[in-house]
């Protein structure tokens, strides 16, 4: 029973950062078209950030946070003025130049950290909260979770009852026929990656006091982002959500319970599936040319 | 009317005899200033390092070149080397393959061919494997940090420092005799062959050595973002011991038994970061825990039987420039060197087939921590890797201390069915 429930609280931490890995990815690919191999790195980089300043320098944890959102958010901006927009009628042109902002980060981080052992940031908030000597979360997790919440409603909010998040919205639908309404594509796209690069640095900076720091982290994080962005439907913000809690909650379990290589195994299985039975996604919708 | 000068004085201070005197002295004094060892006596002898520089394994390639760079800087400042009659620079050439086979093949070739190496230290695995047939081939020695790559047919690869996992024994045979009411562990490792497996293997024939229990034995990939639901199931089986059999997770590991209130005792084959473990638990969480690599300032290296001149020196020389860096292969490719250097003049030679034949004929070759023994035919098939005495380490107070040194060669000798029985169950190859 301890492990089931401990197991439970496990999976809504997981989806948490699961989401927040994937709706940026979604949101960029939406409005773009542009499938963002980078976003992984992206979410290096805010770690990398929290370990630079928080760790080395001693800024404190929350306004390092605050620097690592507008540093990542700063990044997505250049790519998208001058990496994407110049490409937009060409997505495998995005893609690849997107693979290369990769690598130029991955050797970034390899520069301002060295090589050594991964990177380790001190929680800052520390203890665990015990219920009933069943369930233990640390307070550090529970941080996490609790932005993680916070984020994403505030994203919902934005996108459902603004009319930036309209137009975002609607560039997302049909980039032409928003054009044709009067909508700055430009300015909606440099939004959309602001957005989706703030999220990955705030990803970034709240897993770094959990996990290990280091150039290639950004490799696990686009798998996944890419299982949940499938499953969930592509372009589809809810669905990446929706996914992100599915898929935590089903990788936690059969991690406790079975294996973690067989939780993998069975998450790009589940993908397999869905692209099979129905492509579209869970909440993706069919587009006719 | 000025004076006239004495015709002494004019004679000795000529202009011609002035000229000459002083280029001869500002020669003196160059020649005062340059090194014992004229330019034309000096000779070099380049080591290559076939190793990760960059990606995941950079940690275990990069910091022994570092390390290997301050050995051969104090060798060669103190005049070189003296080997057979001649004095040798020794000059270290390196090449990155990223742990990457292919890679690894062309740089071995580049450093055979073009630097003309007389030995090439590698970290081991399939970047050792790729090279072998052509490494043989060409009858050149080759390190490994890995004595699972040695087999019949590689008769030129020589594990002389670290015995990766064999010493792990001597940490679980420490724990059990001082801990004789631990009956229970669970293991958790990476699942791959050349490093989690083995040392899952070596650490089963251990416990199973020792009357423990293994309850549980978690093979995870290097996909793991959150070490939460493994460390929650583990903990589950209710252990006495729990065991991290490689280290590259070792922190988040740690951190998550912390948080999920384990209470028994941690073995660990690795803990580099432990200063990073204690800021992320406490000093109290982690007193006692157990594992294998010392600090390079533990007064228990400075004297007795360890052959590493000045450990304490070669820390903060490293850590002075490379803050940060360190790993245990800082110490571990110098280490090598060093056997090297010893084999070398020995040989009195440098070619590497004599190097090697003067290796080997050592029954006693020194080894990091004391005198070791060429062993390994009863598991790989050739006895081609140094095995001797380990330290077992603990943190005390916050500190990394070693408790004592076992022999990791008499565990192997009584043990070595056992081990072979355990490497098996894992389909490990064993000879």
């Amino acid at each position: 029973m301890e492990l089931f429930l401990q197991s439970i609280i496990n999976s809504f931490i997981q989806g948490g950062f699961f989401a927040l890995w994937a709706v940026g990815l979604v949101l960029v690919f939406g409005v773009m078209g542009v499938v963002n191999f980078a976003h992984g790195e992206l979410v290096m980089v805010g770690a990398y950030t929290i370990w630079l300043l928080h760790s080395q320098y001693g800024m404190g944890y929350i306004p390092a946070l605050g620097m690592a959102i507008l540093l990542v958010l700063l990044i997505g901006l250049f790519m998208e003025r001058f990496l994407f927009r110049p490409k937009r009628e060409d997505p495998l042109g995005g893609l690849i130049n997107s693979i290369g902002v990769l690598f130029i980060l991955q050797v970034a981080a390899l520069i301002v950290g060295g090589t050594g052992p991964a990177k380790q940031v001190a929680p800052p908030f520390s203890g665990t909260l015990i219920i009933e000597e069943i369930v233990r979360v640390p307070y550090q997790r529970l941080f996490s979770i609790a932005v993680c919440i916070a984020a994403l409603s505030l994203l919902w909010f934005f996108l459902t009852k603004t009319k930036l998040g309209w137009s975002l919205r609607a560039v997302a639908l049909d980039r032409e026929a928003a054009a044709l309404q009067g909508i700055n594509i430009n300015r909606t796209s440099m939004i959309a990656i602001g957005v989706s690069g703030a999220l990955a640095g705030l990803a970034g900076a709240l897993m770094a006091p959990i996990s290990n720091i280091y150039p290639h982290m950004g490799h696990n994080v686009i798998i996944t982002a890419f299982i949940v962005t499938i499953v969930g439907g592509i372009g589809s913000l809810p669905g990446a959500v929706f996914a992100s809690v599915l898929y935590a909650f089903l990788h936690t379990f059969i991690t406790a319970y079975f294996s973690g290589t067989i939780a993998t195994m069975s998450g790009l299985l589940i993908m397999v599936l869905v692209l099979i039975v129905k492509p579209t996604g869970i909440m993706g919708r069919r587009i006719s040319e | 009317m000025a004076k006239t000068p004495p015709a002494v004085f004019q004679q000795r201070f000529s202009r011609r005899r002035f000229l000459g005197t002083t280029i001869a002295g500002m020669g003196a004094a160059l020649t005062a200033s340059m090194p014992r060892i004229s330019v034309a006596d000096a000779k070099t002898v380049k080591i290559g390092m076939n190793i990760p520089m960059t990606g995941d394994y950079a940690p275990w390639g990069l910091p022994g070149l570092y390390g290997c760079e301050i050995i051969a800087n104090n060798l060669n400042a103190a005049g070189g080397v003296e080997i057979g009659g001649d004095k040798y620079m020794i000059e270290m050439a390196s090449y990155d393959h990223g742990y990457d086979t292919e890679k690894s093949v062309q740089g071995f070739k580049k450093l055979v061919l073009e630097d003309d190496v007389k030995m090439v230290m590698m970290l081991g695995g399939s970047t050792v494997a790729s090279i072998i047939p052509w490494a043989m081939r060409k009858k050149m020695l080759t390190t490994t940090l890995l004595p699972s790559d040695i087999t019949p047919d590689t008769p030129y690869l020589v594990a002389t420092c670290e015995s990766h996992p064999l010493y792990n024994v001597t940490g679980v045979e420490w724990l059990a005799e001082k801990n004789p009411d631990l009956k229970t562990a669970v293991i958790i490792t990476t699942n791959d062959i050349e490093y989690g497996k083995q040392s899952a293997a070596t650490y089963k024939a251990a416990f199973e050595v020792a009357g423990i229990d293994v309850l549980d034995t978690n093979f995870h990939g290097f996909d793991v973002v959150d070490f939460a639901p493994i460390v929650s199931s583990l903990l589950a089986k209710k252990p006495d011991i729990f065991c991290m059999a490689t280290d590259v997770y070792t922190t988040p590991i740690i951190e998550q038994l912390f948080h999920q209130g384990y209470e028994g005792k941690i073995v660990s084959c690795t803990c580099d970061g432990y200063p990073d473990v204690i800021a992320k638990t406490s000093k109290e969480f982690v007193e006692g825990l157990v594992f294998q690599f010392p600090d390079f300032d533990d007064p228990k290296l400075v004297g007795g039987d360890v052959n590493f001149p000045d450990p304490g020196g070669f820390d903060a020389a490293f850590n002075k420039d490379h803050a940060g860096e360190w790993s245990a292969v800082a110490w571990e490719y110098p280490s090598i060197l060093l056997n090297w250097v010893e084999s070398a003049q020995a040989a009195g030679s440098i070619e590497p087939t004599e190097v090697l034949q003067a290796m080997k004929s050592d029954e006693s070759p020194a080894h990091t921590f004391g005198p070791g023994k060429w062993w390994g035919a009863a598991l790989w098939g050739l006895d081609n890797a140094v095995i001797g005495d380990w330290p077992v380490v603990a943190i005390n107070d916050g500190r990394a201390r070693i408790q004592e040194f076992r022999s990791v060669y008499n565990w192997c000798e009584t043990n070595v069915a056992e081990l072979s029985k355990q490497m098996k169950d894992l389909d490990l190859r064993v000879a």
